[in-house]
């Protein structure tokens, strides 16, 4: 009995217009990553030593995380939480992809490609398309996993390229 | 951040280890809330083990990936460019473990306006694991030469 079905194949192709994170690139936030990741660059904290890139900057990869529930959005802790197999994940809101009906299967991280071509500058606002790439099945040596490949491109305000990903989701049962 | 002009590497050399750990679970935590992702995996050992029939509390992938792209950075310092990193999450790492983040040089190659380094990297833990396969592309100045452009272009 294959996991992948059409109803789920059926999104490959599905792709979410640009849109906006749900705030700028903050100071504070962009500390508490920092410090989460525990990278002191001081590009981080201040236009000086962030000159190169036209002032204080997020790390890196900081674009990818943006995409948080925005302000008056449905409490999905709150409306999931006498489900037995709610994994604590939000998922959908993040990339504007309509969320697959997987209901009861675990997500991994299984990996991505990046390509970066600027920083985000602090106070930018940050905008993202994404699109499932490719879905498919795979048997390894855990049992069957559906791969779920999805590619976003991220831009700033002014429409200029920050990174490119793409990215691949792991759900098994 | 040092300068490193693409004529200073050699095919062979290792960049790095960029050591992080002990990952506790405050690391976890303090990471989850810098991202509002509350995936119970990181923090949630009932869950995890019971639910997801993990070994453990994972350290997130999510959190791994930041520390590559860290230490390519810092090699690469002001005036180079992390172009390109790709990794794979092939194995799990639990909480508690100290994560050792490698590269080395694999490849070179001369663009017009700067040279290409091409890298192998992973994530070792304290007992030799090796977790997230990856490689990379960094842009490095040539001696003597002007800063990678930013914003970045690619080479023709």
């Amino acid at each position: 009995m294959p996991l992948l079905t059409d109803e789920v194949r059926k999104h490959i192709g599905a792709e979410s217009a640009p849109f906006p994170a749900c705030d700028p690139v903050e100071k504070g936030a962009v500390r508490r990553y920092a410090q989460a990741i525990m990278d002191p660059d001081p590009a981080y904290a201040s236009d000086e030593a962030g000159a190169r890139y036209g002032g204080a900057v997020a790390p890196p990869l900081y674009p990818a995380f943006m995409f948080r529930t925005p302000f008056g959005a449905p409490d999905v802790l709150t409306e999931r939480a006498h489900d037995p197999d709610f994994d604590g994940l939000v998922m959908g809101v993040r990339d504007g992809l309509p969320e697959l009906p997987l209901h009861g299967f675990a997500l991994l991280n299984g990996g991505a490609e990046v390509e970066f071509y600027r920083y985000a500058r602090h106070g930018e606002t940050v905008f993202q398309k994404s699109r499932y790439a490719d879905i498919y099945e795979r048997e390894t040596r855990a049992g069957p996993m559906i791969f779920v490949v999805i590619e976003t491109e991220y831009t700033n305000g002014a429409g200029e390229l920050l990174m490119r990903a793409r990215k691949t989701i792991i759900r098994r049962k | 951040m040092a300068r490193v002009d693409f004529e200073d590497v050699a095919i062979g050399q290792e960049i790095g280890p960029l050591v992080k750990g002990p990952l506790t679970t405050p690391h976890l935590m303090r990471w989850s809330a810098a991202m509002e992702n509350w995936h119970k995996i990181h923090y949630d050992e009932r869950f995890a083990r019971e639910h997801d029939k993990l070994p453990g509390l994972l350290i997130n992938g999510s959190l791994k990936q930041q520390f590559i792209v860290q230490l390519l950075k810092d090699w690469a310092g002001r005036e180079g460019w992390v172009w390109k990193v790709n990794f794979q999450f092939r194995a799990m790492n639990i909480v508690g473990e100290t994560l050792s983040v490698w590269a080395k040089v694999r490849g070179k190659r001369e663009a017009p306006a700067y040279g290409l380094v091409e890298l192998d990297l992973g994530i070792r833990n304290e007992k030799g694991l090796e977790s997230t396969p990856g490689s990379a592309v960094v842009a490095l100045p040539y001696r003597g030469g002007v800063p990678v452009p930013y914003p970045f272009v690619p080479p023709p």
